[in-house]
C-alpha cells in the first residue's frame, strides 16, 4: 500500500491541484449517491422476488399436502385421535377464557356506543342490526381468529419448529409415517372445530354479556334487544360464520405449519414463528376482507 | 443353504450437504446376515443408513431391497418400505411430547391391523423384555441414556422389520447400562430370518453377533471381510483404525 501511494502522489500534484481533488471528491459523492440510489431501488425489487419466491414455497408445500392427502385412505383414525383432541383443547377449550373476556368487552362497548349514539341520529331501533353488522359479522371471526392464530398458531410453528431441529419429525419420516399428513392434517381439523366453536361462543358471550355490562349505563329492555337481534339476523350471516371458520380453520395452521417446517437451525425459529404470526394475520385480513367484499358488497 | 439376497448396495456415490460421502460403495448382504460398517469421522458411513432408508431421494448407483431399487418407489411406495426398515437414530428421535409406551406404540398404530388390545400386548412384550416397565409414562426428556436407547429400540423393532438399521447407537453411552440393549441386539442378530446394518466407531463391541465388517475411509471400501478377518487385523487401514493410532495410512483431520 505504501510503494502504492508514493508513486500516485507525484502524478496528482502533476495535474492541477485542487481542482484535481475536487473534481475527484465530486465524483466519490455521485458514485456514494448512485449506489444509495440503487440500494433503494434494489430493496423493493429484492423485496418483490422474494415475495413471489415465498409464495412459490407456499404453493410447494400446498400441493405436498395435497399429494399426501391421496393416501387419507390409509390413514388410521386412531393414530391421530390423540392429536386432534389435544389440540381441539389447547386450541379451543384452553382459549375460552380470553375469548369470552374480549367477546364481553368487546360487546359493552359496542352496545354502550350505540345506545349512547344512535338516538342523536334517531336510528336506536337498529342496535341489534349494528351487533349483528359489527360483531356477528365481522369483529366475532376476526377476533376469534386473531387469538387462535397468536396462541395455538404460534405454538403449532414453534413446535413444529423444535420437532424438525431434535430430528421427530425424520424419525416419523423413517417409520413410514407420512409428517404431513400426521402433522398438518389432525391440525387443520381441530382448528375447524375449534375455531367454528369459539366464533359462535364469541358471539353469544359479546351480544348477551355486553347487553349484560351495558345494563350499568344504559337501560335496554331485553325483549327489544333479542327481538331486534334476530330481526337482523340471516341464515347467510350463519352460512358465512360457517364459511369464515373453514377458511380460518385450514389456513391458520397450514401458515403456520408452513413456517415450521421452515427453520433450518435452531436460531432461525424465532424468526420464523414470528413470521408465522404476522403473516397469518395478514392474510386473515385480506381473506376476512375479501369475504365482506364478496357477500356485502 | 442360498438364502434370500434382501440388501445390494452398487456403486453408490454420493456426497450429503455436510460433506460426508460415499464413493463407489457396493456391498450386499442375504437375509438373516449381519453386517457393521464402521470408519473414521468422515469416513462416509454415516450416509449409508440415510440412502438405505430412502432419505437421499437422488444418487448415483443403485440399492435394491428385495431386488427392487430404493430410487424407482415413488412417495407413497416409499413409506411403505420403511415399514419393513426398522431404524435406530443417532440421536434417537423419540416424540418429545409422548411417553416412552406411546413411542413404542406409534408405529403400530399407524401401521398395523392390529387392535388396541393386539398392541397392548405386544408393546408391553417389548417394554418387558427391555427392562422398561418403570418408565413406561415417562417422556423423553425424563429417561436416563440408556432408556431413550432401549425405547428408540422397542420403536424400531416394534414392527418386526426385516432390515434393522443402527446408526451410533451406543455414542455417549454407558459401557454397563447398555448390555440390557446389548443383550437384545444380540437375540434379534440371532434370528435366521433377520438381518441388522450397524454402523459405529466401535465395531469390536459387535464382534459376536456380525457376520461381515465393512470399513470405509474418505468415502471409499477400505475393508471388507468376515469376523475372523476383522480379528485378524491383517489390513492396515484396520489395524490402524483398531490401534487407535495416528501412525498409518490414513491421515486424520
Amino acid at each position: 500500500m505504501y510503494i502504492v501511494r508514493r508513486r500516485i502522489r507525484p502524478v496528482c500534484r502533476a495535474g492541477s491541484g485542487k481542482t484535481m481533488k475536487n473534481r475527484r471528491a465530486q465524483k466519490a459523492t455521485e458514485k456514494t449517491a448512485m449506489l444509495k440510489i440503487e440500494s433503494v431501488l434494489r430493496t423493493p425489487v429484492k423485496k418483490i422476488i422474494a415475495f413471489g419466491e415465498g409464495m412459490r414455497n407456499f404453493y410447494r408445500f400446498v400441493e405436498s399436502i395435497a399429494v399426501s392427502f391421496r393416501s387419507i385412505k390409509y390413514l388410521r383414525f386412531r393414530s391421530i385421535y390423540s392429536i386432534v383432541v389435544n389440540q381441539t383443547r389447547f386450541t379451543g377449550v384452553d382459549a375460552l377464557p380470553i375469548i369470552v373476556s374480549i367477546a364481553l368487552l368487546l360487546g359493552a362497548t359496542t352496545i354502550i356506543q350505540a345506545t349512547k349514539n344512535f338516538p342523536k341520529f334517531g336510528i336506536e331501533g337498529f342496535i341489534g342490526n349494528l351487533l349483528v353488522i359489527i360483531i356477528a359479522r365481522e369483529l366475532g371471526p376476526l377476533a376469534t381468529a386473531m387469538i387462535v392464530v397468536s396462541r395455538s398458531g404460534s405454538a403449532i410453528a414453534a413446535e413444529i419448529a423444535t420437532q424438525k431441529q431434535n430430528r421427530e419429525i425424520l424419525s416419523l419420516e423413517l417409520m413410514g409415517i407420512d409428517t404431513k399428513l400426521y402433522i398438518v392434517f389432525p391440525r387443520i381439523l381441530a382448528s375447524i372445530l375449534a375455531i367454528f366453536s369459539l366464533i359462535i361462543i364469541f358471539d353469544i358471550t359479546a351480544f348477551f354479556g355486553g347487553y349484560l355490562i351495558s345494563l350499568s349505563t344504559v337501560y335496554i329492555p331485553a325483549g327489544v334487544f333479542v327481538q331486534t337481534m334476530l330481526d337482523a339476523f340471516s341464515f347467510s350471516d350463519l352460512a358465512i360464520t360457517i364459511l369464515k371458520s373453514v377458511l380460518y380453520g385450514i389456513l391458520i395452521p397450514l401458515i403456520c405449519c408452513y413456517y415450521g417446517f421452515m427453520p433450518q437451525s435452531d436460531f432461525q425459529i424465532p424468526i420464523f414463528v414470528s413470521r408465522a404470526v404476522v403473516r397469518t394475520l395478514v392474510i386473515l385480513f385480506v381473506i376476512n376482507a375479501f369475504i365482506s367484499a364478496l357477500f356485502y358488497f | 443353504m442360498n438364502r434370500e439376497e434382501l440388501l445390494r448396495v452398487e456403486s453408490v456415490c454420493f456426497t450429503d450437504a455436510g460433506g460426508a460421502a460415499c464413493r463407489d460403495v457396493s456391498f450386499s448382504m442375504a437375509r438373516g446376515e449381519n453386517l457393521v460398517i464402521f470408519g473414521p469421522e468422515g469416513s462416509g458411513a454415516e450416509v449409508v443408513c440415510p440412502l438405505i432408508a430412502g432419505t437421499v431421494i437422488s444418487f448415483d448407483g443403485e440399492i435394491f431391497f428385495k431386488g427392487r431399487s430404493v430410487e424407482s418407489y415413488d412417495y407413497f411406495e416409499r413409506h411403505t418400505y420403511r415399514k419393513e426398515l426398522g431404524y435406530l437414530q443417532r440421536n434417537y428421535g423419540l416424540i418429545n411430547n409422548m411417553s416412552a409406551e406411546e413411542n413404542i406404540e406409534l408405529p403400530l398404530r399407524y401401521h398395523s391391523r392390529l387392535s388396541s388390545g393386539e398392541i397392548g400386548s405386544l408393546v408391553n412384550r417389548l417394554i418387558g423384555e427391555l427392562g422398561l416397565d418403570h418408565c413406561r409414562a415417562l417422556r423423553p426428556v425424563s429417561l436416563s441414556g440408556s432408556e431413550t436407547l432401549r425405547t428408540a429400540y422397542c420403536r424400531a423393532i416394534a414392527l418386526d422389520p426385516d432390515l434393522l438399521l443402527i446408526e451410533h447407537a451406543l455414542e455417549g453411552q454407558c459401557l454397563l447400562n447398555s448390555q440390557q440393549f446389548m443383550r437384545a441386539l444380540g437375540r434379534w442378530c440371532a434370528r435366521e430370518d433377520r438381518s441388522v446394518v450397524i454402523v459405529t466407531y466401535e465395531p469390536e463391541r459387535f464382534v459376536d453377533f456380525s457376520d461381515r465388517f465393512i470399513m470405509l475411509y474418505e468415502g471409499g471400501i477400505v475393508f471388507s471381510g468376515s469376523r475372523d478377518d476383522f480379528l485378524a487385523r491383517r489390513n492396515e487401514y484396520l489395524d490402524q483404525y483398531m490401534r487407535s493410532s495416528l501412525d498409518g495410512p490414513m491421515r486424520v483431520r
